[in-house]
């Protein structure tokens, strides 16, 4: 039962929220491969260098994928969609893949080849998924998953392809698994800009995306260009994800599970959903992280691993209660 | 004061092939304005491109003192709303939730609803009499419950002209009526164009018909002119008989055996 919020109830649930984020931040800087007392670990570069970075960079990946998840849902009007599922993401790492493989390593106004590449290839994924969307009107949301997977077993062989060819086994393989192991202060700089642009855009567009609620024509009626929104907010989800892609390789599901379910707690209005669908992922992201760094300690299960271990069975899940639902 | 003035429109999905074919009629201040005519007729067609959702081909449309291609999206919603024949009706959302959304056209790109808007909404909520119902989910209300809030959603955009796609449709008779009614009282704020099957329905209540066959107005002007037994015979090919009731002196068709 959704029960719907007041506006300072909205509030308090969002500064809530931060705050849980922030403790459980704090927290998972003290938990890792290496137990130290948290006396030693303040002076140590593995707090400053390695664990900090890495709990940032989750969070902020935890937003990136949550938001392009929230707007593909709203912009594609299909519950079922994630950058992950629509093979967006797997574009994203075929681009970061070549990029890799070539060794090209330039800077484009700012922006260097790998997040570059991914953002062009996560473009094409998403133009040819939503192609698919617009034949006959409003396709059924099943088909356009299995557009997903389609391109999403197409770019996992062009992967597999170019480990073959340019025998950069280990560097690319991470990209399927999906890994925070790689974090840096450097990266945590890529990411932010993106992630506050993307969430930024998400939370003025709100109202164009309930406005979508009521479907295409009610949101014309409402003054609302649907056709410019699509085009923006696609390109925000896109990019958002590939940027997740560029720098930790492909951890799925964020994008469908969580604004499922706050969608399930709080309802569907998105000026609501955006900001707690943010924070929620960050906190997701943080958690899962935390796991992946001591549940096999001193090994370290790729973040991707546990969030398809999560993710898989709650989408099946979701199938099944639509189809339950008839819907 | 003339809200909306249709003239020689002609527009529908295929340029070859129009499905309004040139039609004019105007619309004032405080009428309740009913478009009947049968299946395919072009009535829906006609509401699509009052409300910017299909482009004209020829003719023109003016609604207050602009062209309808001189209004940006926002500006129309502003001035002209609509409530489709069947509404999605959005889980999770509560009426009040469902009628905020007729204030989109007034947000701006930064902001969002004021008390300004909260107070549209309230107004709209009680011309409709759903304020029992604002706190309600959407998906729990019955079929004339959801039709009223359907119309308390449009009416939040506070348009010069509300359009309604057969909002009696899929009630029953007595929701017809209280839906009939309620635009009747509606019309004293701003103008109604309505499409309807049912005539006597449609003579009851509008100030005026405009009646439909194959993309052109066979007949337009008020109920008693409209509805005789040679335009319905001409419309739809049917012999009726008409008849005044007692109570309300209005026009009502009898079908002959």
């Amino acid at each position: 039962m959704i029960r719907k919020l007041k506006k300072k109830e909205e509030w308090l649930a969002i500064a809530g929220l931060a705050g849980i984020l922030l403790l459980v931040m704090f927290l998972s800087l003290f938990l890792g491969s290496v137990l130290i007392s948290p006396v030693d670990l303040l002076n140590s570069n593995i707090l400053w260098q390695i664990r900090l970075p890495r709990v940032v960079l989750a969070a902020f990946i935890g937003l990136l994928l949550s938001i392009s998840g929230v707007l593909l849902q709203g912009v594609l009007r299909n519950p079922l969609a994630d950058p992950y599922i629509l093979g967006i993401s797997a574009g994203g790492a075929v681009g970061a893949a070549i990029s890799i493989a070539l060794g090209a390593n330039f800077v484009v106004l700012g922006i260097s080849s790998v997040p570059a590449m991914a953002f062009l290839f996560s473009l094409v994924a998403v133009y040819v998924v939503y192609k698919l969307s617009q034949v006959g009107g409003r396709t059924a949301p099943e088909t356009l998953i299995l557009a997903g997977v389609a391109l999403s077993a197409f770019c996992a062989a062009i992967l597999s392809l170019i480990i073959i060819m340019t025998g950069s086994l280990q560097s690319i393989y991470f990209w399927l698994l999906g890994s925070l192991a790689s974090a840096s202060w450097s990266n945590v700089i890529t990411v932010i800009p993106y992630a506050l642009v993307g969430a930024g855009v998400a939370y003025f567009y709100s109202k164009e995306l309930n406005a979508l609620l009521l479907g295409e024509e009610m949101a014309i009626t409402l003054g609302v260009d649907v056709e410019k929104t699509r085009f923006i907010l696609i390109g925000a989800a896109s990019l958002m994800a590939a940027t997740a892609v560029s720098v930790s390789g492909l951890i799925g599901f964020v994008g469908l599970i969580i604004p499922h379910w706050i969608r399930l707690i709080i309802g569907p209005n998105h000026r609501v959903l955006v900001p707690i669908s943010a924070l929620s992922g960050m906190l997701l992201m943080v958690v899962a992280d935390t796991i992946s760094r001591t549940i096999l300690a001193p090994m370290e299960i790729p973040i991707g691993i546990i969030m398809s271990l999560v993710g898989a069975p709650f989408f099946l899940y979701l199938l099944r209660r639509r189809r339950i639902e008839g819907k | 004061m003339t809200v909306l003035k249709i003239e020689n429109l002609v527009c529908g999905y295929d340029p070859k092939k129009p499905i309004i074919k040139g039609i004019s009629f105007s619309v004032k201040d405080g009428q309740f304005v009913g478009i009947v005519g049968p299946n395919g007729s072009g009535k829906t067609t006609l509401l699509r491109s009052l409300v910017g959702l299909l482009k004209h081909q020829d003719g023109s449309i003016i609604i207050g003192n602009h062209h309808i291609g001189n209004l940006d999206r926002r500006e129309l919603a502003r001035r002209i709303a609509f409530v489709p024949q069947l509404m999605e009706p959005i889980e999770g959302f509560t009426v009040e939730d469902l009628v905020l959304l007729g204030r989109i056209p007034y947000f701006d790109r930064f902001t969002f609803e004021t008390d300004d808007d909260y107070e549209a909404v309230r107004w709209a909520i009680e011309e409709l009499k759903v304020g029992k119902l604002r706190e309600r989910q959407i998906d729990e209300l019955s079929g004339g419950e959801f039709q009223r809030v359907a119309i308390a959603r449009a009416l939040a955009q506070e348009p010069r002209l509300l359009l309604l796609d057969e909002p009696t449709s899929h009630l029953d008779i007595r929701f017809q009526v209280t839906i009939c009614k309620l635009l009747r009282k509606l019309r004293s704020h701003r103008s109604i164009v309505a499409t309807f099957h049912d005539l006597n329905l449609a003579s009851r209540f509008c100030t005026k018909l405009v009646l439909l066959k194959d993309g052109e107005v066979i007949a337009e002007g008020h109920p008693d002119e409209v509805v005789t037994p040679q335009n319905i015979w001409k419309a739809y090919r049917i012999k009726v008989q008409v008849k005044k009731t007692d109570k309300t002196q209005k026009t009502r068709y009898v079908m002959l055996p």
